[in-house]
């Protein structure tokens, strides 16, 4: 499929729901709404045209006045990258797509303890990677202040 | 008489119903000789049958994505040495990879060229500490001491380029920081030579042992589906037969013009992930001899300023590193530290599918289904 195909595919399941976004190094990336990305990821993998059987990446940024999930995937079959987009407010919640792959099990949990938010019907929502008895915060987010750490200047 | 004693007396029962088991929990790690590093399992166990696995990590946690925001992309180099200080030219080369895509930096030729041998250095050195350890493990202390000898050797050709024998800050946005000493190459070469053979050796001392066989061969069998569904890469995915190596689907550096093969599995057992890891030595091997003896002669880096601000946008870069897929995802709001990194390693992917791999084995299987992942736990917690 081209990218144009791609892109086709899913805005014909999703009217008006889809909107192409530039990122580098993979072939299309585009955003959708928050109560979508469920379906949009059933999607992407259960049709056999699309086929993205690997969740390659998922990661959070905070840009304090929302925060933005981005799913990298990629299709073993087809040899098709794509990243998909998705923004809620801070603290926010989502639905987990561990349903689809199980890959996001991990990565949910790391971002559900270091930016904050929830993730819907996630199978184990415990924390991961910081100390059981933290209690200083959202790490990971922009304006987090810590003890002994010193924001440098932006130039 | 007490009826304690009394019932004790008794004929034995022929089912274990009427005596009554109960699950129990063993804690494994976080300090354990085989977690590699500072993971805790904790196994539920009936008997000696392991029902469940449940695997913390974090206890490396150095928060590396946060640091990232704090310095420009060139301060961040050296700690990119820091994920996976096994394989630390990979983690170095892959960063490289996604600000030159995201900037624009071309690289010379023969930049590519060391870059590549760098890798396949790395890998070898990588997978020979694996196959000690993993020996090691299992018992058996001589491949140990052979896997280190070479590496050794690896180290001193690492030094002699860097200066540094493991976290070693070399690569450059648009090259490499420093060109190959005049007596680099030929040392390499002789290493290249020397190290044919010596994969043979390690063969010879456990591919048909039936010692080994009997404590690999079928045991920890994780399946193609569920190897994808959870996101195992490199050698792991691999050894169940899927045959996938970016450096030939996705070739990122120069990796095009070099001859290789890519060595899968049939069983996807402990078996396998060993052979597919032995023969990935003979084919980095490969690879090493076709770029040493091609390496044009040229620039090595294309000149960029120390601090530098790569134009607004995001980028995923991914390569095939020692351990499977390392990817960075980096999104540039123009100024000259990076808005936020995300580090996507292959470790932490791997060991997520731990408990999946251990359900119904004894005990003393999971050391070697654990060893056989090849997990660097730095690179799980960043």
């Amino acid at each position: 499929m081209t990218k144009e195909q791609i892109l086709q595919a899913f805005q014909n399941k999703f009217p008006q729901k889809i909107e192409e976004i530039p990122f580098v190094r993979v072939d299309v990336a585009f955003k959708v709404d928050k109560d979508l990305i469920l379906d949009v990821c059933r999607f992407a993998k259960g049709t056999p045209e699309l086929d993205f059987n690997l969740l390659a990446c998922l990661s959070c940024v905070d840009y304090i006045d929302h925060m933005e999930l981005v799913y990298n995937l990629f299709s073993f079959t087809h040899k098709h990258k794509i990243a998909i987009k998705t923004s809620l407010p801070r603290g926010g919640e989502i639905d987990s797509v561990t349903l689809v792959w199980n890959a996001a099990g991990w990565h949910e949990r790391e971002i559900a303890e270091l930016f904050g938010m929830t993730f819907r019907n996630h199978p184990d929502p415990r924390p991961i990677l910081l100390p059981e008895d933290w209690n200083e915060g959202y790490p990971m987010r922009k304006d987090w202040e810590g003890k002994d750490f010193v924001r440098l200047p932006k130039k | 008489m007490s009826d304690y004693l009394k019932n004790s007396f008794q004929q034995p029962s022929d089912t274990t119903e009427e005596i009554g088991t109960e699950e129990f929990i063993v804690n494994m790690g976080p300090q354990h000789p085989s977690t590699h590093g500072v993971c805790r399992l904790l196994l539920k166990m009936d008997g000696e049958v392991i029902v469940d696995v449940v695997p913390y990590v974090g206890y490396l946690h150095r928060s590396m994505e946060k640091i990232a925001e704090n310095r420009t992309y060139l301060q961040y180099m050296p700690l990119t040495d820091r994920i996976d200080y096994v394989s630390a030219m990979f983690c170095n080369h892959v960063f490289c990879l996604a600000v030159e895509k995201l900037a624009q930096i071309p690289v010379p030729e023969r930049a590519e060229y060391i870059r590549v041998i760098m890798d396949e250095l790395n890998r070898i050195a990588s997978h020979l500490i694996w196959l000690g350890t993993f020996a090691l493990d299992l018992g058996a202390i001589t491949p140990f001491l052979y896997c280190f000898r070479e590496r050794e050797k690896i180290l001193d050709l690492f030094e002699m380029v860097c200066g540094q024998r493991m976290t070693f800050n070399y690569m450059r946005f648009g090259g490499v920081s420093r060109d190959l000493p005049p007596e680099f190459i030929p040392k390499a070469k002789e290493f290249v030579e020397y190290f044919k053979p010596r994969v043979d050796e390690y063969e010879a001392i456990l591919t048909n042992n039936p010692l080994f066989l009997g404590r690999t061969k079928r045991v920890g069998i994780l399946d193609q589906k569920t190897a994808i569904d959870y996101s195992v890469t490199g050698p792991n995915l691999r050894a169940t037969g899927f045959k996938w190596d970016l450096r030939k689907e996705e070739p990122y550096s120069i990796y095009d013009r070099f001859e290789f093969d890519i060595p899968t599995g049939t069983n996807s057992d402990v078996w396998d992930r060993y052979i597919v890891r032995i023969q990935e030595m003979r084919q980095a091997n490969r690879i090493l001899e076709q770029a040493l003896n091609s390496i044009p002669e040229g620039e090595i880096k294309t000149k960029t300023p120390t601090v530098f601000r790569p134009p607004k946008g995001e980028v995923y870069a991914r390569i095939e590193s020692t351990r499977g897929e390392m990817g960075f995802y980096i999104v540039s709001d123009g100024s000259t530290m990076p808005y936020r990194i995300k580090l996507r390693t292959a470790s932490f992917s791997n060991l997520a599918v731990l408990p999946e791999m251990c359900r119904g084995w004894k005990i003393a299987d999971i050391v070697a289904i654990f060893a056989s992942l090849d997990v660097i736990m730095p690179d799980v917690d960043r």
